[in-house]
C-alpha cells in the first residue's frame, strides 16, 4: 500500500498563511509538500520535479488558478495529468463549471479545515482516508 | 501658370491608427499598446477593455491603465473585481496594485464594498499603502467584517505589515470567529509575526 511519505503536493497559493496552513495539516501527515506563490512559479516547478497532487487557488497574481490549470493541461504527460484539487473562496456555480472546465479533479471552498483537507488529500492520492 | 497643388499622397492603410476592437489578436494588441501613448488613450483603454476576451490583448490593456496610474485609470479596472472570470479579476488585482497611489482613493470605499468578493481582493490591494494607513484600514474591516474568508484575507496582509496597535482588533475579530480553525492559525501567527522583536516600521 502506498505511504503518504512518498506523494509529493504542490500548493499553488499567493497567500501565504494558506500556504502554512496546508503545510502544517500536510507534513503532520507524513505528506513531503512544495509550495509556489502562482501558476507561473508552479509550472517552473513541475518542470523540474513533477508532483502527485496539487492543491490550486483561484485568484493569485500574474497567473490565475483555472489559466493554470489549463496550460497545466497542456503539458506533456505525466505533468499534465497530475490530479488538482482546487480550494478557493469563490463559492458561486460559475467558478465550480469554470474550474471543472479548466480540469480542476475536485473542488473545495475555503475555509477548509485540516483534517478535511488531509482526508481530500489522501483520497486523492489513492491513499486511505 | 496658375499654381496647381498636387493631390496628396493616399495615405497608406498601415500607416493609420489600428482599430482596438478590430483585426487580429496580434494587430489589437499593437493598437492597445499605440492606445496607451495617445492622450485620449485612457477612454481608448476603456471601451477595449469592455469588449475584449483574449488574455493577451487584455493584459496589455491592463498595463497600459497601470502606466497611467490615475485615479481615473483605477476607477476603470476597479469595476472588473466584481467580474466571474477569474482571468479578468486577476488582471484588475494585478493592475491596481501596480498604481498604489493611484488606487489609494479608492480603498476605502472598496473596503467597504457590498460584496465580499471585492472586499477580499481589496484587502491586499491596501498592502500597497503606507503601513500606517494600511493598519487603519484593515482593522476598521476587522471590527466590522462578518465574512471570514475577508477577515483571512486582512489577517493575512497584518501578518506581513501588522503594527502592534493592530493586536486588539486582530483578537476582537479571533474571538468573533471562535472555533475557526484557519482564523484561529492565521491569528496565532500573525500576532507572534507582530510580537517578534526588530520589526523595522516604515
Amino acid at each position: 500500500m502506498a505511504e503518504a511519505s512518498s506523494k509529493r503536493i504542490l500548493i499553488i497559493d499567493d497567500a501565504s498563511l494558506v500556504r502554512r496552513y496546508y503545510r502544517d495539516a500536510l507534513e503532520r501527515a507524513g505528506f513531503e509538500v512544495d509550495e509556489a506563490l502562482n501558476g507561473v512559479e508552479a509550472l517552473e516547478k513541475l518542470l523540474g520535479e513533477p508532483a502527485d497532487l496539487l492543491i490550486v487557488d483561484v485568484n493569485m497574481p500574474q497567473m490565475d488558478g483555472f489559466t493554470f490549470l489549463r496550460s497545466l493541461r497542456q503539458q506533456a504527460p505525466p505533468i499534465a495529468s497530475i490530479p488538482a484539487l482546487v480550494i478557493s473562496t469563490e463559492a458561486g456555480p460559475h467558478d465550480r463549471r469554470a474550474a471543472r472546465s479548466a480540469g480542476a479533479n475536485f473542488y473545495l471552498v475555503k475555509p477548509v479545515a485540516q483534517d478535511v483537507l488531509v482526508q481530500h488529500v489522501s483520497i486523492m492520492c489513492g491513499l486511505p482516508a | 501658370m496658375p499654381l496647381v497643388r498636387k493631390p496628396s499622397p493616399q495615405t497608406p492603410a498601415a500607416a493609420a491608427p489600428p482599430a482596438l476592437g478590430e483585426g487580429t489578436r496580434e494587430q489589437r494588441w499593437a493598437a492597445v499598446r499605440a492606445a496607451a501613448e495617445r492622450p485620449d488613450g485612457l477612454a481608448l483603454l476603456a471601451d477595449a477593455l469592455s469588449r475584449e476576451s483574449d488574455p493577451r490583448v487584455r493584459e496589455a490593456i491592463f498595463t497600459g491603465l497601470a502606466r497611467l496610474a490615475t485615479p481615473e485609470s483605477a476607477a476603470v479596472v476597479v469595476p472588473y473585481l466584481r467580474s466571474d472570470d477569474a482571468n479578468l479579476r486577476t488582471g484588475a488585482v494585478d493592475a491596481l496594485r501596480a498604481m498604489p497611489q493611484a488606487c489609494r482613493a479608492h480603498l476605502p470605499a472598496l473596503l467597504t464594498d457590498g460584496d465580499a468578493d471585492v472586499r477580499l481582493l481589496s484587502c491586499e490591494l491596501a498592502r500597497g499603502l503606507p503601513d500606517e494607513e494600511a493598519n487603519r484600514l484593515l482593522c476598521d474591516l476587522l471590527e466590522r467584517e462578518t465574512e471570514r474568508n475577508v477577515c483571512a484575507a486582512a489577517i493575512e496582509v497584518l501578518a506581513e505589515i501588522g503594527r502592534p496597535e493592530a493586536v486588539p482588533s486582530l483578537l476582537r475579530c479571533g474571538a468573533r470567529f471562535a472555533g475557526d480553525p484557519f482564523i484561529a492559525f492565521s491569528l496565532r501567527v500573525a500576532t507572534e509575526r507582530i510580537a517578534a522583536p526588530a520589526r523595522d516600521w516604515r
